[in-house]
């Protein structure tokens, strides 16, 4: 059997007719690093979607799967792609009953579809994923894709309590429930979640839920970087509950339109506030207390959009270099500090995870220097840094994950157990994954 | 009895003084807080990781089950050896050993009782925030192993939200650090993976947790019901009206009138349910919602509402349900504890089923519930002198996990699967889910040493399991 031939031809039978693409118009729109499909697949059930993974299972067809296809730029460089597996044709709500704040819904919705939905009912889904309301339910989960919020909510991790997962020997399991609290048997759903479609694919989530906040503020003001700092430590450890903190340098800061403040080539901090109206009073006065300096104000609509405008400095634009570095909440400032004397780059830094991000809109040739310091600078403190993203041929000479991790074994046993073929993912995960 | 060889070198693991083999002295770990039984073949007492890994080392090269123990608060026989196994006793690894304020993290040994860490953070004002009912004697290691939950996991969610690194000790005997004090390390969620395998993965030696500041001021509302359907009703109301109180309990006239009977706190007995709700953030915000929820409780017909709002006062509306569960105790000779949980909107149907149980059974059940979240705790009370005392409390519990599962609930919210609930999975979970998490624990425990017999179901699905 000639091999390519005969895997589609496998491909086709595990889903409906038209809903396997090979013409070339179709499978070019969905290039990885510059690879290219044989073929693209639209399943239109979790049935389906299993018998995809079988199908390229047994014949050894390498997928990639496909949400809202805002999270490609991921990972190390892409390998050959068998075939692309479309999970938008999975978008429904499963089920809601607005009272146990939560929902169950299929991976290929968007988050803006599933917002819509529980807005309608007063709640909200407490994720602002850097992919922005566009992405997928499966591809922020496949990802665990967090913003700002997550100081406060938590990321996917936190708020997946359930999922239907299709695993390459054409099983669909369920992994966890619809209740909050929930121990029977092993967070199986936490493989799954962040492991970027490498042993399975996830095709419905049982999300948690929130009431929308009654008010939503954002408060806005440009300081040097030390107060800045010293102010998010500060807030970090008060009782106030603040909802979110933010840093930008000044390179960062003239990117965002529609500041509150003129940003004058300072740091800028910007403080999420949700809640009663009463506390955010009290927030706001206690804030104002703790720093002199001018602070600009954003109320509801306004204020989410410009969240929403910060939160996109983590995502990449098309040439540029995007890398993200974890570290303990207390070294975010030594971190930012490091990156000021880099012209050109960009940073947003979320002291509450410890997470910062730094872009360079172009690659310059300095790009490696940047990488490595940032690295070397984050391990030494027990962290790490990744690259997000970067154009195919500067990722390979970069390590996209950094070193190699100490449980190598253990993570390839886990996808030798759910991927023994190794068909998912195509290379794009952590070496051996 | 382990052999002597055995015996031998699991005393130069640990040292002379810390293995235990004498019959007597082995009575003692062969139970925790369920019904369950086992005797182990040894006890060993390690110090530090290294004696956790020489003693599991001794272990897998002879492939002896081992089992890992805390405080043994355990609700469902998850830390009662296996027969013949080693208790891997974690009680001298109690130190706390480093509260590490500036980036919210602290890193504990798994022995720490989670109430003594909690005793630690709070004069920094910080908290580690699950807190199960049993947080005075419970140990971080156990709360880890169990993913354990409490009352407060509506707003603040469960351990698996809270901890962030851990040092474990594989069934292999060797030594592997997941995660740490940042974020999102590279790689598959190990730590995620491996919070609540109920010591089937291996034994954490180290814990690295996440802290939260302590909420600035509470309040608490209590209100009396007529029935247990309207307290449920104004949990519902509550959720509907925008609000998030840390926790909702409501306890039933059986419990009220233990509680009473052995702790008096005045309230009456001749109600059918009391509902304590738990409000906790700034002040400023705190008086309105405590407010709406005692409209709330009201409009329903609640025939008495009180809400606390000094320390003193709090204290006083929650000393009734902090005393529940042993005062529960106290009136039974013997009690089953299931803690099987449901969607929150659920809670009405399966109350008038918990009821037709007890009649069909003729037990009784006290029931007390984390509302807010729908675990339900039904404590089923029996006289284990009487023969048929225990047969009738576990036929009422086994149904109680089939409600549960009838309406897309879970056969346990926090007590763990451990020995008494592994033949009950299959009411929740296909054999093909089954199937998957069974892949799972082959990974960290290939040969099956790590506490045998716990979580999953035995290899043969029972005759008419789910499908």
């Amino acid at each position: 059997m000639s091999g390519i031939s005969g895997s589609l031809r496998r491909l086709q039978a595990a889903v409906g007719e038209n809903q396997l693409l090979t013409d070339t118009e179709a499978v070019s729109r969905y290039r990885v690093d510059g690879q290219m499909p044989v073929a693209v697949v639209l399943p239109q059930s979790v049935e389906e979607v299993a018998a995809v993974l079988r199908a390229a299972a047994e014949s050894g067809l390498p997928l990639l799967l496909w949400g809202g296809g805002r999270h490609m730029h991921l990972g190390a460089p892409c390998g050959p792609i068998g075939a692309v597996v479309l999970m938008s044709g999975l978008n429904r709500v499963v089920a809601y009953d607005p009272n146990d704040l939560t929902v169950t819904a299929q991976a290929g919705m968007s988050l803006e579809a599933l917002q819509k939905v529980v807005g309608e009912h007063g709640q909200m889904l407490p994720l602002d994923p850097p992919g922005g309301a566009s992405a997928t339910l499966g591809g922020i989960a496949a990802t665990n894709a967090a913003g700002a919020l997550r100081m406060s909510y938590g990321a996917p991790r936190d708020l997946i309590i359930g999922m239907r997962v299709a695993l390459t020997d054409g099983s669909v399991i369920k992994t966890g429930g619809r209740t909050v609290k929930n121990v029977a048997g092993y967070e199986l759903g936490k493989l799954f979640i962040g492991s970027l479609g490498t042993v399975g694919a996830i095709c419905e989530l049982t999300l948690r839920l929130v009431p929308r906040p009654e008010q939503t503020v954002v408060l806005v003001s440009a300081m040097d970087l030390r107060p800045a700092a010293a102010m998010a430590e500060a807030l970090l450890s008060s009782r106030l509950g603040v909802t979110s903190i933010e840093l930008l340098n000044p390179a960062a800061a003239s990117r965002v339109p529609g500041l509150p403040v003129a940003a004058r080539n300072h740091y800028v901090i910007v403080i999420g506030l949700m809640g009663e109206a009463e506390g955010i009073a009290r927030q706001e006065r206690d804030i104002r207390a703790m720093s002199g300096e001018a602070w600009g104000r954003l109320e509801g609509g306004a204020a989410d959009n410009l969240r929403e405008r910060v939160g996109a400095l983590a995502y990449p634009e098309a040439e540029g270099v995007l890398v993200r570095a974890s570290v303990p909440v207390g070294d975010v400032h030594g971190l930012v500090a490091m990156l000021s004397d880099e012209e050109g780059w960009l940073v947003l830094a979320r002291p509450g995870d410890g997470v910062v991000y730094a872009a360079s809109p172009a690659s310059p040739p300095r790009v490696r220097r940047v990488v490595d310091a940032l690295r070397l600078r984050a391990e030494g403190v027990d962290g790490h840094a990744v690259v997000v993203s970067a154009p195919a041929q500067v990722k390979r000479e970069l390590s996209v994950w950094g070193r190699e991790t100490a449980n190598a074994d253990l993570m390839r046993g886990l996808k030798q157990a759910f991927d023994a073929a190794g068909v998912l993912g195509c290379g794009r995960f952590v070496p051996g994954l | 009895m382990v052999d002597k060889k055995v015996v031998g070198l699991l005393r130069k693991a640990v040292g002379r003084d810390n293995v235990l083999t004498e019959p007597a002295e082995l009575l003692l770990y062969s139970y925790d807080s369920s019904t369950a039984r086992g005797r182990p073949g040894a006890v060993a007492f390690p110090a530090t990781t290294e004696e956790v890994a020489r003693v599991v080392q001794v272990c897998a090269q002879r492939r002896l089950p081992f089992v890992p123990r805390g405080a043994g608060t355990n609700l469902s026989g998850g830390s009662v050896p296996a027969e013949g196994a080693v208790v891997v006793q974690l009680s001298r690894m109690n130190a706390i050993l480093e509260i590490d304020a500036r980036n919210l993290r602290a890193v504990v040994q798994p022995g720490v009782v989670n109430l003594d860490l909690q005793k630690a953070l709070a004069p920094r004002g910080l908290q580690f925030c699950p807190d199960p009912a049993s947080q005075k004697v419970s140990t971080i290691g156990g709360n880890v192993a169990e993913n354990a939950g409490g009352p407060h996991c509506l707003k603040y969610g469960v351990t698996a939200n809270h901890v962030v690194g851990l040092t474990v000790v594989l069934p292999d005997g060797s030594v592997r650090r997941f995660g740490g004090k940042s974020l999102d390390p590279p790689g598959f969620d190990l730590v995620g993976l491996f919070v609540g395998s109920e010591g089937t993965f291996g034994i954490a030696t180290e814990v690295v947790v996440r802290l939260k500041p302590l909420p600035e001021s509470a309040q608490i509302v209590l209100a009396l019901f007529e029935t247990l359907e309207s307290a449920g009703e104004a949990v519902s109301r509550i959720i509907a009206a925008g609000m998030m109180p840390a926790a909702m309990e409501i306890m039933d006239r059986t419990t009220l009138e233990a509680v009473e009977a052995s702790f008096p706190s005045g309230l009456p007995t001749d109600v059918e349910a009391v509902l304590l709700i738990e409000l906790d953030g700034l002040k400023e915000v705190l008086d309105r919602q405590a407010e709406g929820c005692a409209a709330i409780c009201r409009k329903l017909q609640a025939r008495q509402v009180e809400i606390g709002r000094t320390a003193e006062e709090r204290d006083k509306l929650w000393a009734s349900r902090r005393s529940a569960f042993g005062a529960t105790a106290r009136v039974s000779p013997s009690m089953l504890v299931n803690d099987a949980t449901v969607p929150r909107t659920r809670i009405p149907e399966v109350l008038r089923q918990l009821q037709e149980i007890e009649r069909r059974h003729g037990v009784r059940i006290a029931k007390i519930f984390h509302a807010g979240d729908g675990n339900l705790h039904s404590n089923i009370l029996f006289d284990r002198d009487d023969p048929n005392g225990l047969r009738a409390a576990e036929a009422a519990s086994a149904e109680i996990f089939r409600v549960a599962a009838g309406v897309g609930g879970t056969i346990t919210g926090e007590h763990g699967v451990g020995a008494e609930k592994a033949r009950f999975m299959e009411l929740i979970y296909s054999p093909d889910d089954i199937a998957a998490q069974r892949k799972l624990r082959q990974v960290f425990d290939p040969h099956g040493i790590a506490n045998p017999g716990k979580v999953l179901p035995a290899e043969e699905p029972a005759a008419g399991a789910k499908r």
